[in-house]
């Protein structure tokens, strides 16, 4: 259960103390890329709460979005256009959808667990 | 199954934090903000404008001694070299130095004497203070109580006696020289120097400091102790 938050901390431990910075021109396609992983994460749980949760989905959706977002503002710059907006409104807007559903799931949970308890002690 | 899901979240989770802290380090990078106005950056420019300007009269000096050598190199080198030897006992210090000036006189106040104030001696501190502003309004060379002040020179107390090229002033009055490259300068010397909180600072040791108006020909004696450069070495030709 731990191992993903080793995971995480490992990551951010191993970043900040080697102190690897990228030029300030990619600084908005790392942007996007996080916040595209950070999208997938969140739906990799909400599809783990619903039980539809499938491996090759929440892995390949992960490479596949990084990629795509980067791709979207590699190509919105030689465009001219912000296209990476789009990119940035889209993570967000599911990102919190996500989350939403998440708490909702959770609340459920929570809920029916007492119930349980209450059933419980009446009996 | 699960251990393998597990596994998989754990990796995409090291990369989100290595993304996260790669984006942090880069978004931190100038971790002091330039805040400085468009004068303070231009100030800072004049400055290294000046510098330039200083540089380029240094190279174009060195290039004249290099032609000098170039036109005199059979002739007679022996005269070059003297040239230069001189020039460069000049920037030392080593010779003596006439030229425009200002006299500064230290000596006791009168009025705190007949109350009978103890006058000390000047401290180094002061001392410094004031050659520091002597320099830094172009003086080309000063000479305290008779002593000349070179790069070496050192102002420090020494068993309550205040000394320079480790000689112990004598009790004020004594003279401060101050040798300009010219007669402008000299007179942008003591007008500085009138400006400046030298005399009040110098009254609060209970001295009078007095800015003698400025003078056409004013001799400042050479440095007369033997130099010391145990620590300069020998550039080898060509690097």
């Amino acid at each position: 259960m731990w191992l993903p938050f080793l995971g995480l901390i490992f990551g951010l431990a191993l970043g900040l103390l080697t102190n690897i910075q990228i030029p300030s021109i990619y600084e908005n396609y790392l942007s996007i890329a996080v916040l595209a992983a950070l999208d997938t994460l969140f739906g990799g749980i909400r599809a783990q709460l619903q039980q539809v949760y499938d491996d090759k989905v929440f892995v390949s959706g992960f490479f596949f979005n990084i990629i795509l977002a980067a791709g979207l503002a590699f190509l919105g710059v030689y465009l001219g256009i912000d296209l990476y907006l789009a990119a940035i409104f889209a993570f967000g807007v599911r990102l919190f959808q996500n989350i939403a559903i998440i708490r909702r799931i959770l609340l459920t949970k929570i809920d029916e667990k007492r119930h349980k308890r209450n059933k419980n002690s009446i009996e | 199954m699960k251990k393998n899901m597990y596994t998989r979240i754990t990796i995409v989770l090291f990369i989100i934090g290595l993304m996260i802290a790669v984006q942090y380090n880069t978004i931190k990078q100038p971790a002091e903000r330039d805040t400085r106005d468009i004068w303070a950056i231009r100030e800072e420019l004049a400055e290294e404008k000046q510098r330039h300007s200083t540089l380029l009269a240094e190279i174009r000096s060195l290039n004249e001694v290099v032609g000098r050598y170039e036109q005199s190199e059979k002739a007679n080198l022996q005269s070059a070299l003297y040239q230069t030897l001189n020039r460069l006992k000049l920037q030392a210090g080593l010779t003596e130095v006439t030229g425009p000036g200002v006299v500064l006189r230290v000596e006791p106040a009168p009025e705190l004497v007949e109350m009978g104030y103890e006058i000390k001696e000047i401290s180094p501190d002061l001392l410094t203070q004031l050659l520091n502003a002597l320099f830094k309004n172009n003086a080309a060379s000063v000479s305290i109580d008779g002593n000349r002040v070179i790069q070496t020179t050192a102002i420090r107390d020494i068993n309550g006696k205040t000394t320079v090229n480790s000689v112990p002033l004598s009790a004020p009055p004594f003279e401060i020289y101050v040798g300009t490259s010219s007669f402008k300068e000299a007179q942008k010397m003591y007008n500085s120097l009138q400006a400046s909180t030298f005399i009040d600072s110098f009254y609060l040791d209970n001295f009078n400091l007095i800015i003698e108006e400025p003078a056409e020909h004013l001799t400042i004696p050479a440095f007369d102790q033997p130099l010391t450069n145990d620590y300069l070495t020998e550039v080898k030709k060509g690097e």
